[in-house]
């Protein structure tokens, strides 16, 4: 019986292995790419380590950092890094004001036109953000924020995912909890602050996860609300090293500059990996 | 506490559009617009070159915008819709008919004509250079900034080791490729896969006698017998000898941005790319790379220009101030000395004669006589591709190429379909004659 249960779970853990490495392999691919030396193309020798046409024997012939060196030459990479940062962090921070307020009011209020407002609101979730894309336009330099950091931020405030996940953690959350701190004194704020807020941790870090990476990897919006350098994000100064359309692609700088930009995320992931983890086992996000 | 907070961000949100907008100055603000195709630190290289402008310039702040490809620049001009940005972009030179339609540019003509000594202006252009900016009745209407042409790369040491003469043309091209070939080593590559071969094409329609346009952007010129030839001729170095071709190269041509790769790890004797890609393979070779003229014709060498212009954008708004200052913006940046640094900085080919005297282009020509070669052949360089509806017209010269180059349709019937797709251009040019 238990020898049975422990040949299961091998095979289980073979399979796991196999299918996580399929997801490592484009990974483990721009990490090579990205420091082979630039005239040596994939199609020479073996794709993964091999040796350049002269040098047979030589192994290390193949590796160079001359690929980031050229990738960090091409755009104030920091300046850019500043702007991520911020936008990810002003974008998360009234995120998460607007969805528990929201999300609150949807769980526990009774008002009318209740369901067709949470209606509207989900509405959001199925309408692609290009579609919006010359509307959001026009309204950002109405507001005259157009080509600043503002602007990157502004359309991503209200969220209709977070609202919709809040407000089913909420509902989760028995109302006798928030009845008897209103015995106590507490007001609606306290009450949130006090009680829901800390027993919906793990729904805040996983919806955290999933806004800081669609942020962070957003391209069309902050490259056409934003046209200094000064306040671009990152992913706007990758496209730098892909427009290379006349001449080809440099794919070694690519990768490179590639993984200069995801690291961020990754080392983040890393640290906070069983967090990330346990978070999202708990809130059912996938 | 929480709810101070609250209130200070409800606040802050609604006063911070307000101060932001009261940053305005009396200074004319230029929003300049350019795209990037070839690689290294060329942002901030036209950033450095706006900078020197801004300084020069009291009264005029340029604000450059790096808007990505040529497709993702001409996306956010669309995108800024009623309410242009815009004043100056660089785009590519080919777009003129289509700006002139739209009726969003000014011709750089009206500038030129105020000049102390407007023919020493444009004279000092190299005039295949001017060749895309001028419309059917010779008025210029924007200045080249960053051109290129098709060139012919071989490896030097190759062809000094068997003795074996540069290709002047055709003929010899292929005899050239044929002694040069090996089992890993393709005599030419030509980049025509992938399923924009128009611009190498256009090089060889040249060489055959007849280029795709000329000055009247209502006349395309797809079914003559140079294209026939042409097209055959490129097929050819496709198809493998049993089947009656020249066998010099992959059935279909090469992939654009793998041809240069190939060629730098000796997989390629020689190779047909831009003459941007020159400075990349300098860079990485470890054999002697050679520039000739392409030798894309049976009479001897031709080419295509390439590449992106500078245009003066006015929705009717705008002042003669500004105009001025837009112009005075592109002037400079067309200067000899911002051409002379920027063919060294960008490999791209400096397009005013001048400037080929001038430091840091004049070390480098001398150090490397590979860059001249990509401007004496501006001899036997033709317009780019350039009519009214060119979008259109190019999807149906594009397809119908990688038709014929692809094997898909046979070489037997390559007349016919050159004739179809020419009928279907001349459907869309009917409406403009």
């Amino acid at each position: 019986m238990t020898s049975e249960r422990n040949r299961w779970s091998i095979v289980a853990d073979v399979l796991t292995g196999l299918l996580a490495l399929i997801w490592l392999l484009p990974l483990i691919f721009t990490i090579l790419m990205s420091l082979r030396p630039s005239n040596v193309p994939i199609t020479v020798g073996n794709i993964f380590i091999g040796c350049g046409p002269f040098e047979e024997l030589d192994v290390l012939c193949r590796f160079t950092l001359d690929n980031y060196y050229e990738a960090w030459l091409v755009a104030p990479w920091l300046q850019h890094l500043l702007t991520s940062v911020l936008v990810v962090i002003g974008v998360l921070g009234v995120q998460m004001i607007t969805m528990t307020l929201a999300g609150y009011a949807f769980a526990k209020l009774r008002f009318r036109g209740r369901g067709l407002l949470l209606g509207f609101i989900l509405l959001q979730l199925m309408i692609p953000t290009g579609v919006l894309l010359v509307q959001n336009l026009t309204l950002v330099r109405e507001l005259g924020v157009f080509d600043t950091r503002w602007a990157l931020m502004m359309p991503y405030w209200g969220t209709a995912f977070g609202v919709l996940l809040i407000r089913q953690t909420f509902r989760g959350v028995p109302t006798d909890l928030e009845e008897a701190a209103r015995i106590d004194g507490a007001n609606t704020l306290q009450i949130l602050a006090r009680v829901y807020v800390p027993l919906s941790l793990p729904t805040y870090v996983a919806f955290a996860l999933v806004s800081i990476s669609a942020r962070w990897n957003e391209f069309l919006w902050p490259f056409i609300a934003t046209r200094t350098a000064e306040v671009r994000p990152l992913t706007v100064a990758l496209n730098q090293l892909y427009q290379t359309t006349e001449v080809g692609a440099q794919y070694g700088e690519l990768m490179a500059g590639t993984l200069l930009v995801i690291a961020p995320l990754v080392v983040l992931f890393l640290l906070f990996q069983r967090r990330f983890i346990e978070s999202f086992a708990s809130s059912g996000i996938k | 506490m929480m709810r101070r907070t609250l209130l200070m961000l409800v606040v802050l949100v609604c006063v911070l559009p307000v101060a932001i907008g009261i940053s305005a100055q009396d200074d004319i603000t230029l929003d300049f617009y350019f795209p990037t195709a070839v690689d290294g630190p060329i942002v901030s290289t036209i950033e450095g070159y706006v900078a020197q402008f801004n300084e020069a310039n009291p009264g005029i702040t340029v604000v450059p915008s790096y808007t990505g490809s040529y497709t993702q620049t001409r996306d956010t001009i669309v995108a800024e819709g009623m309410e242009p940005i815009v004043d100056v972009a660089v785009m590519l030179s080919t777009d003129l008919y289509s700006f002139i339609q739209e009726e969003t540019i000014v011709p750089a003509q009206s500038f030129i004509d105020t000049m102390d000594d407007p023919a020493a202006f444009v004279d000092d252009f190299f005039p295949a250079m001017l060749l895309n900016s001028r419309d059917a009745d010779g008025t210029i209407w924007s200045i080249p900034f960053q051109r290129s042409s098709v060139a012919l790369y071989y490896n030097a040491d190759l062809f000094e080791a068997e003795g074996i003469a540069v290709p002047t043309n055709t003929e010899e091209l292929i005899a050239a490729a044929q002694a040069l070939q090996t089992e890993d080593r393709a005599g030419l590559l030509i980049p025509v896969a992938g399923g924009f071969p128009t611009w190498m094409y256009q090089a060889f329609a040249a060489g055959f006698g007849q280029p795709l346009t000329a000055e009247d952007p209502s006349v395309v010129n797809f079914n003559s017998e140079a294209s026939l030839d042409a097209v055959t001729f490129l097929t050819l170095v496709g198809t493998s000898a049993e089947d009656g071709g020249y066998g010099v190269g992959p059935a279909g041509g090469s992939a654009w941005g793998e041809t240069p790769t190939a060629f730098l790890a000796g997989q390629a004797a020689m190779i047909y790319h831009t003459s941007g890609s020159l400075s990349n393979l300098l860079n990485n070779a470890d054999f002697t790379v050679g520039v000739a003229f392409a030798p894309s014709g049976p009479e001897g060498p031709a080419t295509v220009l390439g590449g992106g212009n500078m245009y003066i954008f006015d929705d009717g708004s705008k002042t003669q101030e500004e105009l001025d200052a837009a112009w005075a913006f592109v002037e400079f940046m067309s200067s000899p000395e911002i051409q002379s640094d920027w063919g060294v900085a960008s490999g791209y080919v400096a397009a005013r004669q001048s400037a080929w005297d001038m430091e840091p282009l004049a070390s480098r020509v001398e150090e490397f006589p590979q860059y001249g070669v990509t401007r004496d052949q501006l001899d036997v360089a033709v317009m780019e591709f350039s009519s009214y509806d060119s979008i259109n017209i190019d999807g149906i010269v594009n397809s119908t190429l990688s038709g014929i180059l692809s094997g898909e349709v046979p070489l037997e019937e390559a007349q016919a379909t050159l004739d179809t797709a020419q009928a279907q251009i001349d459907g869309l040019l009917d409406a403009y004659r």
